[in-house]
């Protein structure tokens, strides 16, 4: 299979905090390329270029061609991170993947059809799992696995063992692990004028006050504190 | 309203909130949710009041979760009392946020639906925030 996606990067010489914000800033991300047995190397990519492949319909699990230093290599995407407030890429972990071996990927689960459940009773239908990992060959990584919720009914559930896959495919998660299921809905109880007062006077301020873990041993300890704060008060 | 069953400590001090929230950013249960974009403290009820304004929105479909728990008790002296005399009695419950806390999530209710749920909720509390959905996230 030819590989139809690259990425450039560069080879990072300084590692640490300090360079990789300076890299951050020059409009880079940091990224560090590992597997197939061979030594770590720490790299700069572009972040856009990068988005685009998280992006596309294959997301985290696209084989692109890592190109650094006139050398070439088959990569993927195994890990990143992102800044929390805007969601700009911080970092991200590349693996080398050799196309004649078998890897484990998290592929994305995807809803199809209408639930019974949500159609007819009126439930919510609910994606407990939203990936699944799976062994295959590089070459035969699915973009999603479709799973057919429309015999779906309240109280009901899919779990990984119930899903068709293809033959190449080898599921790692649990097979009893559910998948998606109908709930039903909880209906908002609409409190008449009393309750609004009963709330406002039960939450004052009541709450336990958990002692010390052995009272034998802090007991001596933990009833002068009390005494002390009643002393304080009076 | 939303509070601790048990505490170890009746009263706390303030704290900061310094830095930004690296735990509980991304959406974790729902397709939508509303991020939280500068600290603060949200009370027990401002999270009633949000849940509420979201709930009564979407009647029936769409289910939602609360992301943030208020487990620090706020004190408050009474009212036309002199300084000192000790620190004032527990008053309310307020949950410590951090830029980039997602707040609500919800699932189940179209994107159109969703936002303005959230956007209602937002209403409710002292911080800005922003709506993110799933499909955005990456």
């Amino acid at each position: 299979m030819a590989i139809e996606i690259s990425l450039q990067a560069e080879l990072r010489e300084a590692a640490g905090k300090g360079p990789a914000r300076r890299l951050r800033r020059a409009g880079k991300v940091p990224a560090t390329l590992y597997g197939e047995h061979k030594p770590a190397v720490s790299l700069a990519v572009d972040p856009k270029q990068l988005a685009a492949i998280l992006r596309s319909e294959s997301g985290q699990n696209t084989i692109f061609e890592l190109r650094m230093d006139g050398e070439k290599t088959a990569a993927m995407v195994v890990d990143w991170q992102r800044e929390p407030v805007r969601g700009a890429l911080i970092h991200v972990d590349l693996k080398r993947i050799a196309m004649d071996r078998r890897l484990r990927v998290r592929v994305p689960v995807q809803s199809q059809g209408e639930a019974v459940g949500v159609k007819v009773q009126g439930g919510i239908l609910e994606l407990v799992t939203r990936e699944i990992e799976l062994e295959c060959l590089p070459t035969e990584i699915p973009e999603h696995i479709v799973v057919d919720v429309s015999n779906l009914s309240i109280g009901q559930n899919l779990r990984v063992g119930d899903l068709q896959l293809s033959a190449g495919l080898k599921t790692i998660t649990d097979p009893d692990r559910v998948v998606a299921h109908v709930v039903a809905v909880k209906e908002e109880v609409v409190a008449p004028a009393a309750a609004p007062e009963a709330a406002e006077a039960a939450p004052a301020e009541p709450e336990v006050i958990k002692k010390g873990k052995a009272e034998a041993k802090e007991g001596e300890e933990a009833v002068p504190a009390e005494e002390g704060g009643k002393k304080k008060s009076s | 309203m939303l509070m601790p069953k048990k505490v170890k400590y009746r009263k706390q001090q303030r704290g900061r909130r310094a830095g930004k929230a690296w735990a509980g950013g991304q959406l974790s249960f729902g397709d939508f949710g509303l991020k939280v974009m500068e600290p603060g403290w949200i009370t027990d009820r401002q999270i009633e009041a949000s849940r509420v304004a979201m709930t009564r929105f979407v009647k029936r479909g769409g289910k939602i979760w609360i992301r943030v728990f208020p487990d620090k008790t706020v004190t408050k002296k009474p009212a036309e009392t002199r300084m000192g005399k000790g620190k004032g009695a527990p008053d309310h419950w307020v949950a410590v946020v951090k830029p980039g806390r997602v707040l609500f999530e919800m699932e189940g209710v179209p994107h159109a639906q969703a936002e303005e749920a959230m956007r209602l909720a937002a209403h409710k509390l002292p911080l800005r925030t922003r709506f993110v959905a799933r499909e955005e996230q990456g």
